[in-house]
């Protein structure tokens, strides 16, 4: 009994820096947030402290409703080809013999050795006129002068999916790996023609990679303005883009705040969804 | 205007160590994730992917930051060698101002990066035996945070922009200057002086203007460009980069409206921002940093920029065409003033001095590519630098400042320029 008390208080300790830390500097800056969303601006740079709902009813303007669309519009996009691409990539590289699949990974690594903007600066030099891309398609005939590539939505596209999809490829191929071929040999030992199989039994058992893909995917699409920003040249107008500029242009700090909030209600409610919908407590690969 | 410089520099470091990059097919050194991970998320600036650049490939970020450093000023450089050449005479007399009192002193100067070309800096220390501690800011609202808190204390000298100042001097944290300190006081050009944020002149020297201007290659846009208006011309269509400042872009169309700048009046500014979206399906960028080289580089015809980067984009390509345009311009005065309870306040005067003198203001300018605020300084400017860095005369009477305006017309601008924005991701 005794023992047990002590083992208690021993193991409180042991955490007490966690939770610590997690109030410090997760618990602290969201509440100061949520505060300030209620708060007034004032001046330059300051705010006032008096209770106020104007930040959250300016959401409600035409413009800014739209600039939350068009942020979910594209994260759904991303998220979706993120998705078709991803998942084939996971799948097929858990099938591969140690040995490859471990130079898959270094390569799906290797990447992230370099800041991700450094790397959009790369898909600025193969979207520009007269870059890799124009060229390669007036090379090949199909066109016969520089094109505007860059600056367009499908540039964002592909930045976003392009910085998202190694997100995809490591979830799938966690739960691939896992797979029981026995699972699937049984299956087409009982008739099941190969895709039948595939989607029976492969599907299913890989679904929990497929969810923690679509996470890991979703949230920060809808966050990643700055791709929006260099590939898209300022047009394609995002939640992210637009708190960015209220802090640093507007000064507007409350509405910033107030944007964020609700932003991250709303990314909370797809999770809320995500996991009702697919009963899943757990996401692979994220715990 | 404000960090363009620096953030074009920065820029250009990133853009040659990407090609690097490209060129070496990913020979880059291993880097901290963790540094990575929180570029991605802090970073939509370029400043914090610089930094994180810098932290992940030190030795090639170093060579490729120095280079570009090298590329942007060797116009300028070359240019000043000149101007110097032929004016030895005026330096002599500056070094009379050296105190022995304030030798082996430290001099706090606070502004943006990159404001001062090394000579002058390493200069002043030599003549006058002051150490300069540069220490620099982002923004104008961080310097004035940092002011705040040390209540006027901790910075000999600041220089900022114009609208930023009217705030420091209405909280009390600037002191009056006197300028029987200044012997080169009387060089400044008073075509800068006595503007809104100093009406009677009492505390600030202007140290270089800025003005939006429209630059278009000829070869690229079938039109005369001579105003504003003409911007909103068909034969532009998905042709035209802006500079991302919203006072700045719906200003132009309260200008083509005929209007002020800092009009308070909702219904009109309102009413820019309709005319704003007639606009959008010329634009094909809107972006602050290193928009001359979307200009050079052919992806747009036309822009609307800041001064330094106009002057960039001309130095590259002459062809290309500088308009002031003829609806009115719109300019911005950086400026340097002494904080109220500055330590060693003797210093800034000392380094005020030294830069107001007409040579080395020369030098200053063909290195920052802002309009010269100083008179004298004009004649050694090189003739062929003279039209960009020096504004011809008359120009202030067609011209007004964008000034600090009531927090509903800010927020009615915010709300037509993210209209404005929307309806160009239309095209």
């Amino acid at each position: 009994m005794r023992r047990d008390r002590r083992s208690r208080r021993v193991a409180l300790l042991a955490v007490l820096p966690m939770y610590l830390f997690t109030l410090a500097f997760v618990i602290g800056p969201l509440a100061y947030m949520l505060v300030l969303s209620f708060m007034r601006r004032s001046g330059a740079w300051g705010v006032e402290a008096d209770f106020t709902l104007r930040n959250y009813l300016h959401i409600g303007e035409p413009v800014f409703l739209a600039t939350f669309w068009q942020s979910l519009r594209l994260a759904f996009a991303t998220t979706a080809l993120v998705t078709l691409i991803g998942y084939p990539f996971g799948y097929f590289m858990a099938r591969l013999t140690p040995k490859w699949r471990n130079r898959c990974m270094i390569l799906l690594i290797v990447p992230f050795w370099t800041s991700s903007l450094m790397r959009l600066y790369g898909w600025m030099i193969v979207f520009r006129a007269n870059g890799a891309l124009d060229r390669l398609l007036m090379w090949a005939g199909l066109t016969d002068r520089p094109l505007k590539l860059l600056y367009t939505y499908p540039a964002v596209v592909v930045g976003m999916v392009y910085a998202l999809v190694p997100f995809m490829i490591y979830s799938v191929y966690s739960s691939a790996e896992k797979l029981d071929m026995g699972l699937l040999e049984a299956a087409r030992d009982l008739g099941a023609p190969r895709s039948h199989a595939f989607l029976t039994v492969a599907l299913p058992l890989t679904m929990p990679g497929v969810g923690s893909g679509l996470v890991l995917t979703f949230i920060p699409s809808m966050g990643l303005y700055f791709i929006a920003d260099i590939l898209g040249g300022n047009k394609v107008v995002l939640v992210g883009t637009l708190i960015q500029e209220q802090l640093m242009k507007v000064h507007d700090w409350p509405f910033a705040a107030a944007l964020s909030v609700v932003l991250m209600a709303l990314t909370s409610l797809f999770l809320f969804v995500y996991r009702r919908a697919t009963h899943s407590g757990e996401l692979e690969g994220l715990v | 205007m404000k960090t363009q410089k620096k953030r074009n520099r920065g820029t250009a470091a990133l853009l040659l160590l990407s090609l690097f990059l490209v060129a070496g097919c990913g020979g880059a050194p291993a880097a901290d994730p963790t540094t990575a991970a929180a570029a991605t998320t802090a970073a939509a600036t370029t400043e914090a992917a610089t930094e994180a650049a810098a932290e992940s490939t030190t030795s090639s970020a170093a060579a490729a930051t120095s280079a570009a450093a090298s590329t942007t000023t060797a116009a300028a450089a070359s240019a000043t060698t000149t101007a110097a050449t032929e004016a030895p005479a005026s330096t002599a007399a500056a070094s009379a101002l050296a105190d022995p009192a304030l030798t082996g002193t430290q001099l706090n100067l606070y502004t943006w990066e990159g404001m001062f070309p090394q000579d002058i800096l390493d200069g002043f220390t030599a003549e006058t035996g002051i150490r300069i501690n540069y220490v620099n800011f982002d923004y104008d609202e961080t310097m004035l945070s940092k002011l705040e808190t040390a209540q006027g204390g901790d910075y000999d000298l600041v220089i900022a922009d114009d609208y930023i100042i009217e705030t420091v001097i209405a909280e009390g944290l600037a002191q009056k200057l006197d300028t029987a300190k200044l012997k080169n006081y009387a060089n400044i050009d008073p075509a800068y002086q006595k503007q809104f944020y100093d009406p009677n002149d009492e505390y600030t020297v202007p140290y270089g203007a800025g003005v939006q201007t429209i630059v278009y290659d000829p070869s690229a846009v079938g039109i005369e460009i001579t105003g504003y208006a003409d911007l909103w011309d068909p034969a532009l269509a998905n042709n035209l980069g802006l500079i991302g400042n919203f006072r700045v872009i719906n200003g132009m169309a309260l200008k083509v409206l005929g209007e002020s700048y800092n009009t308070e009046d909702l219904g009109i500014i309102r009413a820019a921002g309709q005319k704003l979206l007639e606009l959008a399906p010329n634009i094909r960028l809107i972006k602050d940093d290193q928009l001359e080289a979307d200009l050079l580089s052919g992806e747009i015809g036309a822009g609307v920029m800041y001064t330094s980067q106009v002057f960039s984009a001309v130095v590259e390509n002459p062809e290309l065409r500088v308009v002031f345009p003829k609806e009115g311009i719109g300019f911005g005065v950086m400026a340097g003033f002494i904080p109220s309870k500055a330590p060693n306040a003797g210093a800034a005067y000392a380094f005020l001095d030294y830069i107001l003198d007409a040579a080395r203001g020369a030098d200053c300018f063909l290195y920052l590519g802002y309009y010269s605020t100083n008179r004298a300084a004009n004649e050694f400017i090189d003739v062929s630098l003279k039209d960009l860095l020096i504004l011809p005369e008359g120009f202030n009477v067609n011209m007004e400042m964008i000034q600090n305006i009531s927090d509903e017309a800010t927020a009615e601008h915010d709300l037509v320029w993210t209209e404005f924005k929307t309806a160009t991701g239309q095209n």
